[in-house]
């Protein structure tokens, strides 16, 4: 029995060992994402980053795996090397680049407020009115909202959440009245759910990139590279059509 | 808007692949738990005391330090630090693993103490050795001793299980939370989720219940230590 | 037949101390092969610990240990395993294994010790069961046997070793009266087939007709030795027989 046991830990073992050839990267991702990162009907990750990051594997002559991995815990899955790139609605922002290096922006977005539909609330009130307000652990705008507090003189209580959805969620149940996110996914919950954009906060826009550890150069070069093709070809429109991030 | 019910169906097969990594997990870790366990019992009753005192301290850090942190302590650091390429299902199966053994060698250990002396004293004057005795003698009876306990540990390790969604491993509660995000749909997924975890339970506690039948011994109930 | 005037077993200035307390404080015997001698006296003068000593169940603090000549290095594992191989112990509470059939009981340990192949040890446990008068209760589990059958399995499961000597601790201690007389009957045959035994007892037939040699044990010592012809009898004034008396007297009076 104890032999039995020895063969079956080790077959466990041996279908773990990846992510260490350099010909296939393995690519983070929150897949609570959606429309940049999420898990489609199949069970397949889908979405405009894994999308993308297919086309530029391709035209660099890699392969890449999708990992479903913690927002909050990304950064650290990238620098132990569990994984070997971030393409996942990523914005650029001076601490992350102290730990990694971003490739080009890709992408603007801007970061607004989401309500129930329906919802008599202002962005005044949200900001002053001593509300709730819900947001995703790990993520700049959620660092910016606790940092107005004080230099803004806001008024407001933070609720941190795993992800945007669960965010909306307990939006929809009353326990928040507002939930901060970056405009893409919360049009996308807009379309699925019975709440509303409400507008922009005062917080600047940001710009999304790939992230890839500090020492892979040579990494980063070929990304840039074929990113730059990426957003020169007819492709790049096609994607942003197909997750309706024209709107 | 797709209905809970078919939404459900969509992601029914992508959830039962879950349940099946879910089972690996759980499996994998109670059987290392049940080598650790009892390696550890065994030394902690007929050990000599610096082992004892080792085997002490890992028990007591296993049984003091909640999993979650366990797996990020294992996950991101431990592992990383050593060197091993363990990805998210191995690992929670040996943090698993190492947690249940740390309860399973306490289990075994108990059952070691309440079995009579003499079965061990009869052993070793029939010219066994202590090796031997331990192996045929002391391992079968406290081994099925001990299988309600172990049903008990199983379905704590189940339900331990689905906190390793937090280093992304793909079971039941990463991906009930993921079709949830695509969809919205939160309440017939987590039903669902709940369903599967329900179901796994009674299938472990099942086939222990008919394997604690198999080998029952006519007549034989233990009363302990005369 | 030729008596060896080598004693199969003999211990020299045994001694067992358990912290503060010394329950053997010396003790020295030694068997010829075919001897019978029986341990007597009060509970606690350490008639268990001398045996359980004499094959190192219990490992004594200073004293000598020779099996069939060959002194015994009590730091040597090994010697200790081989000792017990060749030294077969009876219990008052029977301990066999509650796992294992009857059959098993005695063939388990001929296939772990003896190195026996399977089909040999199950035909070797059941000779000894039917020597024992057990033939058809090969297949039962400890639980589902009487105390005086329990027993009796132990003695086929001792027997089967072939030992050199018999170490026998109050073996109808523990058994209801009825069941005392199965028993007897088996040490008596082993007697009479000439096994070498050391029994504590407290059955005054095995003392009086069994024995050779009486050993009564106080306080950790023996303070008195000799054949029951010299030893016993009425109005002997020996230790010996003043504990026999008592015995006698609650068998009588008791019960």
């Amino acid at each position: 029995m104890f032999r039995a046991l020895l063969l079956f830990l080790s077959a466990l073992l041996l279908t773990s060992g990846q992510s260490m050839a350099a010909t296939k990267l393995v690519n983070g991702i929150d897949a609570n994402f959606p429309p940049f990162a999420f898990i489609d009907k199949t069970g397949q990750p889908s979405g405009f980053d894994v999308e993308a990051m297919n086309w530029i594997a391709k035209d660099m002559g890699v392969e890449v795996s999708h990992q479903p991995i913690e927002w909050d815990g990304i950064i650290t899955s990238l620098l132990t090397k569990k994984i070997d790139i971030i393409a996942s609605g990523m914005s650029i922002t001076p601490e992350r680049a102290k730990q990694v290096a971003f490739t080009q922006p890709y992408w603007i977005i801007k970061n607004v407020f989401v309500v129930k539909k329906g919802s008599a609330l202002t962005v005044e009130t949200l900001l002053k009115g001593k509300k709730i307000i819900g947001v995703q652990q790990g993520t700049p705008e959620a660092k910016w909202l606790k940092e107005q507090i004080a230099t803004q003189r806001f008024d407001y209580e933070l609720k941190y959440y795993n992800s945007s959805p669960l965010a909306v969620e307990d939006l929809l149940n009353g326990r928040i009245d507002a939930a901060a996110m970056n405009d893409a996914p919360a049009t996308d919950a807009a379309g699925k759910k019975a709440v509303q954009i409400l507008g922009t906060f005062g917080m600047e826009q940001e710009d999304f990139g790939y992230a890839v550890r500090k020492e892979d150069k040579e990494l980063l070069d070929r990304i840039n590279t074929s990113l730059k093709k990426l957003m020169a070809s007819p492709d790049w429109e096609a994607l942003q059509n197909k997750y309706e991030l024209n709107k | 808007m797709p209905t809970s019910l078919s939404v459900l169906v969509d992601a029914l097969p992508y959830l039962l692949q879950g349940t099946f990594n879910t089972a690996v997990i759980v499996s994998a870790a109670m059987l290392l738990g049940l080598l650790l366990g009892v390696a550890i019992a065994v030394g902690l009753v007929y050990g000599n005391r610096p082992l004892r005192f080792v085997l002490g301290l890992y028990v007591w850090f296993f049984r003091g330090v909640p999993v979650l942190v366990l797996l990020f302590l294992f996950y991101f650091g431990l592992f990383t630090y050593l060197g091993l390429p363990f990805n998210a299902l191995v690992s929670v199966s040996i943090v698993l693993g190492m947690t249940t053994g740390a309860y399973q060698a306490n289990i075994f250990k108990g059952a070691m103490l309440s079995l009579p002396r003499g079965q061990f004293k009869a052993a070793s004057a029939l010219g066994m050795t202590d090796l031997q005795t331990i192996r045929s003698i002391i391992l079968p009876q406290i081994l099925r001793l001990s299988i309600p306990a172990w049903s008990n540990e199983y379905s704590i390790i189940l339900k331990d299980s689905a906190l390793a969604f937090v280093i992304g491993a793909p079971e039941i509660m990463a991906r009930t939370q993921f079709v949830a995000s695509r969809t919205y749909q939160p309440l017939p997924l987590y039903i669902a989720a709940g369903l599967l975890y329900f179901l796994l339970t009674w299938l472990g506690v099942a086939a222990l219940r008919t394997l604690e039948h198999r080998l029952r011994i006519p007549g034989y109930t233990h009363h302990g230590n005369p | 037949m030729t008596t060896d005037t080598t004693p199969i077993l003999r211990v020299d200035h045994l001694r067992k101390c358990f912290g503060a307390a010394c329950i053997l404080k010396d003790a020295s015997l030694s068997l010829r092969k075919g001897e019978i001698k029986v341990l007597i006296g009060p509970s606690g003068g350490g008639k268990s610990t001398l045996l359980q000593c004499i094959n190192c169940l219990v490992l004594p603090d200073s004293g000598e240990i020779h099996l069939g000549g060959q002194r015994i290095d009590l730091a040597n594992k090994a010697d200790l395993y081989r000792l017990r191989q060749q030294v077969g112990m009876i219990f008052q509470d029977f301990n066999l294994f509650d796992h294992l059939s009857a059959l098993d009981n005695i063939a388990i340990a001929l296939r772990k010790v003896k190195k026996m192949g399977k089909r040999e040890a199950a035909e070797r446990a059941r000779l000894e069961l039917e020597q024992v008068g057990l033939a058809g209760k090969a297949g039962l589990y400890p639980a589902q046997l009487s105390g005086g059958q329990k027993q009796r399995v132990a003695i086929a499961r001792a027997l089967a070793m072939d030992p050199k000597a018999l170490l026998l601790d109050e073996p109808t201690s523990a058994l209801d009266p009825e069941l005392i007389g199965e028993v007897i009957a088996v040490i008596r045959a082993l007697a009479a087939q000439g096994m070498t035994m050391i029994m504590a007892t407290h059955q005054i037939g095995l003392i009086a007709t069994l024995a050779d040699e009486i050993l009564f044990m106080e306080n950790g010592v023996i303070v008195e030795q000799g054949a029951p012809a010299s030893l016993l009898g009425p109005g002997n004034p020996s230790k010996s027989q003043g504990f026999c008396d008592r015995l006698n007297d609650l068998a009588d009076g008791g019960g």
